[in-house]
């Protein structure tokens, strides 16, 4: 199964402007980067793994400002 | 009056440095031409060597930058993060030359007078320079933009142009294995098409061989 494949059996979508994998209900966007660059085994774990937050949680390789956060909850509703 | 974005300050800068954008290719295309005239005089009649220049426009440009943030997010917070005086490639020449055996010569006649320019070389998928690439300033007429050239395979070059504007928007088709199979796929047919044409016409003066 390809990375790409685990994402879209758990509901994630690609956001092509922004070049993330994105599931609103569990509100977690993982990078393009990051999805490339992690081994399958992590990406499963960072799907299943519950987030105490209410808001987004963000997978980067490196950890977007705070500024850039905002942004994109903006634009992710 | 709504708040000027990172986008809009970066689109400003662009537009700043547009005349010395138009200077700098005018320029290296000029000096590309004149330092390759020898080298285009010789070319036999199936050969070829084509001169392309463009000015990278705004939009890609800015899109450029934030192709470099993951999740393609500015941060409103550090608006003079980036500027459009680091990008290479705002003016660009691409030399495209058909067979290979030639870009050699291209290459060289170009080198000694961008000596000083970094070289940046487009690799395949195994690492193998698939074309050349320098950048550096045209001094004499801008000192704040780069301009870059390329040296590059006719066929894969033109094989680019399609793929280059085809991927750009979609860059997790383009970066999906299958994808990065079928690209390393026609670039390695079109360089075997290459060798095999420069190793026929390398032969075809030579008297068959003979067997006892």
């Amino acid at each position: 199964m390809q990375k790409k494949d685990i994402l879209w059996a758990a509901d994630y979508r690609y956001n092509f402007d922004r070049d993330l994998f994105v599931n609103r209900k569990t509100k977690k966007a993982f990078s393009l980067e990051f999805v490339d660059d992690k081994p399958e085994e992590e990406l499963r774990r960072r799907i299943g793994e519950s987030t105490a937050d209410a808001g987004w949680t963000f997978y980067f390789n490196s950890s977007p400002s705070e500024g850039a956060k905002r942004e994109l909850e903006r634009l992710l509703g | 009056m709504p708040e000027r974005t990172r986008k809009d300050r970066l689109r400003e800068e662009y537009f700043d440095l547009l005349p010395d954008i138009r200077r700098v290719v005018w320029n290296l295309e000029a000096k590309i031409r004149y330092y390759t005239r020898d080298v285009l005089k010789r070319l036999e009649r199936y050969e070829q060597l084509v001169i392309k220049s463009r000015i990278k426009d705004c939009e890609s440009a800015v899109e450029a930058f934030l192709r470099r943030q993951e999740g393609r997010a500015f941060d409103p917070e550090n608006p003079d993060e980036n500027s459009m005086r680091d990008l290479p490639d705002l003016a660009g020449v691409r030399v495209l030359v058909f067979p290979k055996n030639r870009l050699v010569e291209v290459d060289t006649a170009l080198r000694t007078h961008f000596s000083g320019w970094k070289s940046d070389p487009v690799p395949d998928d195994i690492g193998t320079p698939l074309a050349l690439k320098y950048y550096g300033y045209c001094n004499e007429v801008s000192r704040k933009v780069m301009g870059e050239y390329q040296v590059v395979p006719m066929l894969i070059g033109l094989f680019w142009e399609v793929e280059h504007s085809a991927m750009y928007k979609f860059r997790e088709v383009a970066n999906s294995k299958e994808m990065r199979r079928h690209r390393a796929g026609v670039e390695n047919a079109l360089s075997r098409f290459e060798s095999e044409f420069e190793t026929f016409v390398e032969n075809r003066d030579q008297p068959p061989s003979v067997t006892p």
